[in-house]
């Protein structure tokens, strides 16, 4: 039997296709407001995995965009979806910090369920936005940033928190000729303070596992370390937790119906775009 | 002849006013730069210029606002809340809140009998409060900033923005506009969002009347109706809001200036 994991974040779109172990997962972008290529992204994973649609006995929508995916038998929520997929790949977690594109999030986990989450949606700052439009002014590619702060010897301090004002600082620190890795240590630091203040509310205690897209950048790995006080484990893929959390529930959902007797309820399942009006 | 200069050195402009027997004489707005003390020397120069004077004509100079400490030539530092205080009850004796919008940071001041301040709350940290947010949505829109009152008046369905945010408002504005919202909806929203945040301030330090609304804010016509409509009540709005606190400097300066023997 094979189940999929579709979670649609507000950047990226991340399948995951399993059975015993993961057999495809596949990253893509999410699209337009009213285009969500989650479909794409899916019909790539087939392939990858080498089987047809109808095959897939279980397949679970996450994330923000996670409503009316016209191809999902349900939707879980990405609190549940995460906690899961953390648990799986690490069963001594105890706290999920996930530093996604447009929000940043905590979950207090105990024997693999969430027992309590702090969320923040409603500002940039502390979220990969906050990395993104500082990377556009300093006209770098997201994905050299971590390593190029490690060679900061002297890091500035950013005292804005909000990203708007950050950025005009940024600009004021460059103009003054400070060295970029210091500018990039600075805001990794601010980025890490302020996802820590967040989380802080959940009494941090090891293990402490870093997913989202933020956590391929070793910087805020680093700065978050500095705040927590000890190694932060970070999966080999941190955008997949989501959608492995996603595949592994629906899996549990019809080996706890097929244990039953209950038959397995599907959706309409149309392989077609995801809308987000309806 | 005595007059007196107050220097205003905000985070976005510089502002300048000159004052005699505590009239207003003359007064000047320009940005202020990425150096204070180039802003500082400028304002100088060209209010003297525009005024027909020079420094020596000036009794006393007093310095407010973010920049002020780079204002060499002022006698004195006075914070803007005073200044700010002070310069709106010259105007309007009867106002009790004052309520200034600037580019960067939003503020409301409860102000007593004589002029002074009792009481007050910043908000500096977030640009979803400040006119920075509209600055932002303007630019997506390519409207002009002179132009967008205007243009909020007109509408009937403002949009609400999902979060407080200036970053994630100037995508969902991106989006509005490739849905084919109307542009007087989108600054409408805008208009909303930030009388929403000045009326979270207001709960903080209480609203009295009579209200006035001073920086630049109050030169937009669309978010005066806005922050009207959210407090329920009528906002005095100086014929100059944006050197309100400039005035204020000055008048003090006229206070404050040492006795010459």
């Amino acid at each position: 039997m094979y189940f999929a994991g579709v979670d649609i974040g507000s950047t990226m779109t991340k399948v995951v296709i399993l059975d015993e172990v993961v057999l495809a997962s596949v990253i893509g972008p999410t699209g337009a407001e009213h285009r969500r290529l989650a479909n794409k992204v899916m019909e790539e994973a087939l392939e990858r995995a080498n089987i047809s649609f109808d095959e897939l006995s279980y397949i679970v929508a996450t994330g923000y965009g996670r409503i009316n995916v016209p191809f999902a038998d349900k939707q879980i929520t990405e609190i549940t979806c995460h906690a899961k997929g953390v648990a799986t790949l690490f069963p001594t977690v105890r706290i999920a910090i996930d530093i996604g594109g447009q929000d940043a999030k905590g979950i207090k986990i105990s024997n693999g369920k969430v027992i309590d989450f702090v969320m923040n949606d409603k500002c940039a700052a502390g979220t990969g936005r906050f990395l993104e439009v500082i990377a556009d002014t300093l006209g770098l590619k997201l994905e050299e940033m971590g390593e190029l702060s490690l060679k900061s010897k002297t890091k500035v301090k950013i005292s804005s928190t909000c990203t708007v004002f950050a950025e005009q600082e940024v600009v004021s620190r460059i103009a003054e000729g400070v060295q970029i890795e210091d500018i990039l240590a600075g805001l990794h630091d601010a980025i890490a303070s302020r996802v820590y203040r967040m989380a802080e509310k959940l009494k941090i205690e090891p293990d402490v596992v870093l997913t989202g897209g933020v956590a391929k950048n070793v910087g805020v790995v680093k700065a978050m370390e500095q705040y927590v006080g000890f190694p932060i484990l970070v999966p080999e893929e941190p955008l997949l937790t989501g959608a492995i959390g996603a595949a592994i529930l629906g899996k549990e959902l019809t080996l706890k119906a097929l244990e039953s007797g209950k038959p397995i309820e599907r959706g309409a399942r149309r392989l077609e775009e995801a809308t987000f009006f309806k | 002849m005595a007059y007196f200069m107050g220097i205003d050195i905000g985070s976005v402009t510089t502002k300048a006013a000159i004052i005699r027997d505590g009239e207003l004489i003359v007064s000047h707005v320009m940005p202020s730069g990425a150096n204070y003390r180039i802003a500082a020397q400028r304002v100088l120069e060209e209010i003297l210029a525009k005024a027909g004077l020079s420094l020596s004509d000036i009794t006393y100079t007093i310095a407010t606002g973010y920049g002020a400490s780079s204002v060499d030539f002022a006698g004195e530092r006075v914070t803007d809340i005073s200044c700010c205080a002070r310069g709106v009850h010259h105007l309007f004796p009867s106002v009790r809140t004052v309520i200034d919008i600037g580019g960067q940071a939003s503020k409301v001041i409860r102000v007593n009998e004589e002029g002074r301040a009792t009481n007050f709350v910043v908000s500096e940290r977030c640009a979803a409060g400040s006119g920075r947010f509209l600055q932002i949505i303007a630019r997506v829109l390519q409207v002009d900033m002179k132009d967008i009152g205007p243009l909020s008046l007109k509408s009937k369905n403002p949009i609400t923005y999902t979060t407080g945010c200036a970053v994630f408002g100037e995508s969902e504005a991106i989006s509005r506009v490739a849905e084919g919202t109307p542009k007087e909806d989108i600054v409408a929203g805008v208009h909303n969002a930030i009388a929403a945040k000045v009326s979270n301030l207001t709960d903080r330090v209480g609203l009295e009347e009579d209200c006035a609304l001073t920086g630049g804010g109050a030169l937009d016509v669309g978010l005066v109706k806005r922050v009207e409509e959210k407090l329920r009540v009528h906002l005095l709005v100086p014929p100059e809001p944006q050197t309100t606190a400039a005035f204020g400097a000055a008048l003090l300066a006229e206070e404050r200036a040492p006795t010459l023997a």
